[in-house]
């Protein structure tokens, strides 16, 4: 008939209540490491995603060239435009500054990845151009 | 499925003022008797049918009889009366504990009361006392006092149902703070618990939305991959948007009659400048202003032309 001593089981509740409270913190603690990682994946899901869609589609950067390369004084002053499977590369001899004014002002104003680019003037109105963006 | 064993227990009678050898060995289970001397009992005829009830009453209705310390009660319905009982746990403890008999070999606990109430002469309990019903009630009396007595044999006696529970550690805490204090703490231990259950639910429903979100954004599967990514198009992004800007500040700059830009170059992440016009020594009216706008550079000159190296 022996029985148990209530401060055993005092003891026993108290240390069951420090392990709760242990298993608690650290659960807490595991939901906030959770909610900043969550945080901090959302903004990477949200920039990486705004960027991809600048430069990483292609289909776009390609349609948006094709329309600047449409326009007229673009056009007309026939530059030698090699479209490839990863970049579109355009160069000219010679051409009249007014037409690489133009061009440069619609892709440095453009989200366009340039590979690379050299213009060298060649006389008041005219200078040779070559360059390659990236699609 | 349960088998209940049958315990031999021999059974005996204790008295605190009994001086003789008990038939006792130690690991042998037994039945103990109380004698009255190790209780105080009254019999209550009361309008109470439950003996519950009773037991709420029985601190007061033996507060007048007891002297202070710290006591246990218990009652049992008898007829139409309620036998009513205090008893001092600590008192019991302190006789088993000098009788050598440990309380884990005690099977059940009867009082003298329970067992002997239908004995019709008087039995001596030691040297000096005896006990006998007097209004179905036993009592202790000198055994001088009596004409008839007997010898106490309880080996065959067959025990009743009322049984007694010792509260053997009853003097470091009584039974209703215990509760209190027990039931605080399995308060306190449910809402633990309760608080982890929510902690990890919202742990595991941020994990659902972690995943929802790499479906929504079509993110690679691991972070691992996903953090390239983007240090390859952050890259791409500072770069492109530097490119810009130190094309803008040559395109805003404020040359001087006779200086032009003759080349703009840009290759493996270097940007080349050639401004013709600009005599040895005059380098500083371009330099300065590229110095205001923060912009590290490297010049070299050859005849009337300068070239500016910038790294993107």
């Amino acid at each position: 008939m022996n029985q148990v001593n209530p401060l055993h089981i005092g003891a026993l509740l108290g240390v069951v209540i420090l392990f709760l409270f242990f298993q608690l913190s650290s659960a807490k603690e595991e939901l906030k490491v959770a909610d900043r990682e969550y945080k901090s994946s959302e903004k990477l899901a949200v920039d990486l995603s705004s960027l991809k869609s600048v430069y990483a589609d292609k289909k776009k950067t390609k349609k948006a060239l094709e329309r600047i390369f449409a326009q007229s004084l673009i056009k007309q002053a026939k530059l030698t435009i090699q479209r490839e499977k990863k970049s579109i590369k355009v160069s000219s001899k010679s051409v009249q500054t007014k037409v690489i004014n133009l061009l440069m002002g619609k892709l440095l104003n453009g989200s366009y990845n340039i590979k690379s680019l050299k213009i060298k003037k060649l006389s008041e109105t005219k200078a040779s151009l070559s360059m390659e963006i990236k699609l | 499925m349960f088998t209940r064993f049958k315990t031999n227990a021999t059974t005996l009678f204790i008295d605190p003022n009994f001086e003789g050898t008990l038939e006792y060995e130690s690991g042998k289970k037994v039945n103990l008797i109380l004698s009255p001397s190790l209780y105080w009992v009254k019999k209550l005829s009361l309008p109470i049918s439950s003996v519950r009830e009773v037991k709420k009453l029985l601190p007061s209705i033996f507060e007048d009889t007891l002297l202070e310390s710290h006591y246990s009660y218990t009652a049992y319905k008898s007829g139409d009366d309620f036998i009513a009982f205090a008893y001092e746990d600590k008192k019991i403890f302190d006789l088993l504990k000098r009788l050598g008999i440990s309380y884990s070999d005690v099977v059940s606990l009867h009082f003298a009361q329970s067992e002997f109430d239908t004995i019709e002469s008087a039995f001596e309990i030691n040297a000096s006392q005896s006990i006998y019903l007097k209004d179905s009630l036993l009592v202790l009396a000198p055994t001088t006092w009596l004409k008839e007595t007997q010898i106490l044999d309880v080996k065959d006696i067959e025990l009743s149902k009322h049984r007694v529970k010792l509260q053997q550690f009853g003097h470091i805490v009584d039974n209703s703070s215990l509760y209190k204090v027990g039931t605080i703490l399995i308060v306190l231990a449910l809402i633990l618990i309760v608080e982890i259950f929510v902690a990890k639910s919202k742990l595991s429903d941020v994990q659902v939305v972690k995943e929802e979100l790499f479906s929504k954004y079509k993110l690679q599967s691991t972070m691992f991959q996903n953090s390239a990514s983007m240090k390859k198009y952050t890259k791409i992004y500072t770069t492109q948007t530097k490119l810009r800007e130190y094309i803008s500040y040559f395109l805003s700059m404020k040359l001087k009659t006779g200086q032009k830009i003759t080349l703009v170059e840009y290759k493996n992440s270097m940007l080349y400048v050639s401004i013709s016009g600009v005599a040895k020594g005059r380098e500083g009216e371009i330099t300065s202003q590229l110095n205001s706008k923060g912009v590290k550079f490297k010049t070299s000159h050859n005849n009337d032309t300068i070239k500016v190296e910038m790294k993107l």
